[in-house]
């Protein structure tokens, strides 16, 4: 058929057709053409509905064209689906969709009013940055099956994902650490400035009135940052006690109350100088690192959402001919399951009926899909690429594969060993023999013979002086620095603790598929042996979803600019091999080499990567060959992490000429192939016993737990929900070359706290000294908290600098 | 300077303050910045039209309520 260029565009979506292909209709003697039926259907209804200002206020933006397909609406009103997502409160049901098509506000604002106008509902409320959305409606008017219908009637899609289970959980915690920095900001932000009025008026004197107007406002500025922004430390503190533990937080908690305290006291008695501004300026500061750490959990969450949402939660199951959809849960052993092409796996079995391709990536790492037929084990995680099949469970959902994987992670999470343990140890000790030496201090100089309010005095002077300033602020303002310096870097650490952890890590385990390499084949490789039209194979190889059809697609796009699709017939998919299809009288077939013995065609290719062989009518015209290409920067990393001394070795599900092709081009030695997922923690828990502090890089369910097991965990930004869950880094740009610079971050990180807390251990020797002795006078004071505190925080900025150097 | 004048000074500046915090932390607890474009892209689709189904969503709900 000759193509004209006369392009209209479609009245509902304004994406633009050949005028041939539109289908034209004329409404109130107007010319109105659409693309297709679905588009016209949307448009027939929002003017029935009265809703065709919508296109006014889309403007010239181009929407989806309406899809409609019809979806069995059934399972939403089934009741596992309602467990899961649904929750009823007085007599009104409420759930959290995404709505997937929305491109504009106007997009947000139809979905909102076909809602609104609909009998039933009773709350609608669509995020407009997230298009994520929550409805309220009465169950006894509406079903949630036709609230979707009516979604999906004006051709956007939507479905349920669970709200209380993550992103909404986070998102509060998040609110209310905001809240309570915010007031920590406020508080001290004020205090300061009346702080210097104090300040300037210890050297040029002051009235007794002033001072105690000045004194009584810091109280009201520093009692909230204390108990409202400090809350965390006392909490954290009395769990510790209740324990048996001294730690960190309770360091925190008692200085910052003794010197309130103290300040309280001093402000009634009108004597000495009062530290409000010092425990404002703590608390603020070291919950700043706290909220920090908050807000890299909140964006590890986000990218998991959409994710988990697409783990099946029901299944077709056949019984006595008739098919029915079943929650996961209900299957029994020995049910008949279908699986239509792109569904997940959810319960192990093997293969009745049918034949099909299955991509086991997330399982074994393995990039190439797997032709299965008849028995053939299938497990689940893995997604059916190709044909209809219906296999038998042999086991039920908690006991299949990725059920099982994630309990046993859920066991190993709550086993992790955790190093700053032993720096809250550390602290734990210092403020006991603190308290210690402040009570022994009051005793001695009442003993002495001074009256034992001054000698209460001076002992509340030690822990004042002694109180966490810089010791506090030594590991937190350094992690705090460290972690957003990391960030800038697309490095996201879940938890400060880790920077430290990293720091001393003896070997790094590497995953092959997805973290060396791009875990997709590309062509390294393209022999023409005759001239032929290329856009013929670009035509074939288009028409198939398979990895390495989708690399040649990708090659060919790159050398043809502008690659032509012809239109094929009778195209056959033979599953795992290769296309096969005609073209005008010509018979054409691309595959791999067994494919084309199997057409009878004579080809001696050998080569120990994938081979994609394309012929035309039994006449080879080209070949490629393909391969899992090593990420950008990958061989540069691996010889920088060596220089620094860490031991590298290299964990595969794939077989061994592949891992030992990978790793001979990047130059690592110490392989391991062939590994299962338990095979991998086995291997870390074994480095583990040998006294290594193992790091872990990896993506997919198959290394989580191999993750999960290491003392650092590191995710690649494209992985999988699990290994978010269970890593303690992500990787959120997925380089390789980030793993350097998080090592030479963490390390950089680990030496200055070590210099501060150096520091800061020295610097209160000395001043306590002075303080049990009685000597501290108040500008000493004074001066020595602000003083120790800058040393530290200033050290701790220079971390910045590290990645200017290059 | 009279020392009332100074605390006036502070109550007033520090009172200020603590209104803006105030209303700011009120905002947040009730959700105002969850969603940064609903306010801004929102006022574009604001007209008679939305505001009676806006009133008639209203009532539905006050029903509802009623019912309870």
């Amino acid at each position: 058929m000759p193509l004209s260029n006369n392009k209209i565009k479609c009245h509902h979506c304004h994406l633009e057709f050949d005028s041939a292909v539109m289908i034209f209709e004329s409404i109130d003697n107007k010319e109105h053409f659409f693309c297709c039926k679905g588009c016209q259907g949307v448009f027939h209804l929002l003017k029935d509905e009265g809703l065709d200002n919508f296109y006014e206020k889309v403007g010239l933006k181009t929407l989806h064209s309406v899809n409609n397909t019809i979806n069995d609406l059934s399972k939403f009103d089934l009741p596992g689906y309602a467990k899961k997502y649904i929750t009823s409160k007085d007599g009104l049901n409420h759930i959290s969709l995404i709505i997937e098509g929305i491109h504009c506000s106007a997009c947000v604002w139809l979905n909102e009013r076909i809602l609104q106008v609909c009998d039933g509902i009773i709350e609608t409320n669509i995020n407009y940055t997230n298009h994520k959305a929550k409805i309220v409606w009465d169950p006894s008017v509406i079903k949630l099956s036709q609230i979707i219908e009516k979604i999906q009637s004006i051709g956007y899609d939507a479905y349920a994902y669970d709200a209380k289970l993550q992103e909404e959980r986070t998102n509060s915690t998040r609110r209310d650490y905001y809240s309570r920095l915010l007031v920590g900001i406020f508080c001290t932000m004020n205090i300061m400035w009346i702080a210097v009025a104090q300040y300037a008026g210890f050297f040029t004197g002051i009235t007794q009135g002033i001072k105690d107007i000045l004194n009584f406002a810091e109280f009201v500025l520093a009692t909230p940052a204390l108990f409202y922004t400090g809350w965390l430390y006392f909490k954290g503190a009395y769990y510790g006690l209740k324990n048996r533990l001294i730690n960190m937080d309770f360091l925190i908690a008692s200085g910052t109350l003794c010197t309130y305290l103290y300040s309280i006291y001093a402000t009634i008695s009108q004597t000495g100088e009062v530290y409000f501004e010092s425990v404002t300026m703590i608390i603020t500061i070291i919950f700043a690192g706290k909220y920090l750490e908050v807000l890299s959990k909140k964006n590890a969450v986000d990218s998991l959402d959409s994710i988990s949402s697409s783990i099946p939660t029901e299944v077709t199951v056949i019984r006595n001919d008739a098919k029915f959809i079943v929650d996961t849960t209900e299957v029994k052993i020995g049910d008949l399951i279908e699986v239509k092409p792109g569904e997940k796996i959810a319960i192990d079995g093997k293969l009745k009926t049918g034949s099909g391709c299955f991509d086991e990536s997330s399982i074994s790492g393995e990039s190439v899909p797997i032709y299965k037929k008849l028995n053939d084990n299938i497990t689940s995680g893995t997604i059916c690429i190709d044909g209809v099949v219906i296999y038998e469970a042999i086991s039920d959902f908690s006991h299949s594969m990725l059920q099982s994987i994630t309990t046993l992670l859920e066991d190993s999470l709550t086993k992790k060993p955790k190093i700053e343990k032993i720096a809250n140890q550390i602290s734990g000790y210092f403020s006991l023999m603190v308290l210690a030496m402040a009570i022994l201090t009051c005793i001695g100089w009442y003993v002495l013979g001074v009256p034992f309010e001054d000698a209460f005095i001076i002992s509340i002077s030690v822990i004042v002086i002694a109180c966490p300033c810089a010791l506090g602020l030594a590991t937190p303002v350094a992690t705090l620095v460290g972690v957003a310096a990391g960030a800038k870097k697309g490095i996201l650490f879940k938890s400060s603790s880790n920077l430290e952890t990293m720091a001393k890590a003896t070997t790094v385990v590497l995953d092959k598929t997805g973290t060396i390499t791009n875990g997709t084949p590309d062509v390294i490789n393209f022999n023409q042996n005759k001239k032929f039209d290329l856009n013929i194979l670009y035509s074939l190889v288009k028409s198939s979803n398979h990895p390495i059809s989708k690399a040649i697609v990708k090659y060919l796009e790159q050398k043809e600019t502008t690659p032509k699709e012809y239109i094929l017939n009778d195209i056959k998919n033979v599953e795992a091999r290769g296309l096969k299809a005609k073209y005008e009288n010509h018979v054409i077939c691309g595959g791999n080499i067994e494919f084309l013995k199997q057409m009878n065609i004579q080809c001696d290719l050998i080569s120990n990567k994938s081979i994609f062989v394309f012929a035309i009518d039994n006449d080879i015209v080209c070949s490629f060959e393909l391969e899992d290409t090593l990420k950008t920067g990958a061989k540069e990393t691996i010889e920088n992490i060596k220089k620094l001394g860490l031991e590298i070795i290299m964990c595969t599900g794939d077989n061994e000429s592949v891992a030992n092709n990978i790793a001979k081009q990047i130059g690592i030695t110490k392989i391991y192939s062939s590994m299962l997922p338990k095979d991998k923690a086995d291997i870390i828990s074994q480095l583990q016993h040998d006294q290594k502090v193992v790091i872990t890089v990896g993506d997919g369910i198959n290394d989580a737990l191999a993750l999960s097991k290491s003392d650092i965990a590191i995710a690649m930004g494209n992985n999988t929900d699990l290994t978010v869950k269970v890593s303690d880094i992500i990787f959120i740009n997925n380089k390789i070359t980030t793993l350097y610079d998080a090592i030479k971050l963490s390390r950089r990180v680990f030496k200055t706290i070590k210099q501060n807390l150096l520091f800061s251990l020295f610097y209160n020797f000395v001043t306590i000294s002075f303080a049990v002795l009685g000597f501290v006078i108040p500008v000493v004071a004074a001066v020595s908290m602000s003083l120790s505190s800058l040393i530290v925080v200033g050290n701790s900025i220079r971390i910045k600098r590290i990645f200017k150097d290059g | 300077m009279d020392d009332n004048v100074v605390s006036a000074m502070l109550f007033v500046s520090i009172g200020l303050g603590t209104l803006g915090l105030g209303a700011f932390l009120w905002g947040l607890k009730t959700g105002q910045f969850d969603d940064k474009n609903k306010f801004l892209d929102g006022a574009l689709h604001d007209s008679e039209d939305d505001l009676n189904v806006a009133k008639k969503m209203q009532d539905k709900q006050n029903k509802v309520k009623k019912d309870i």
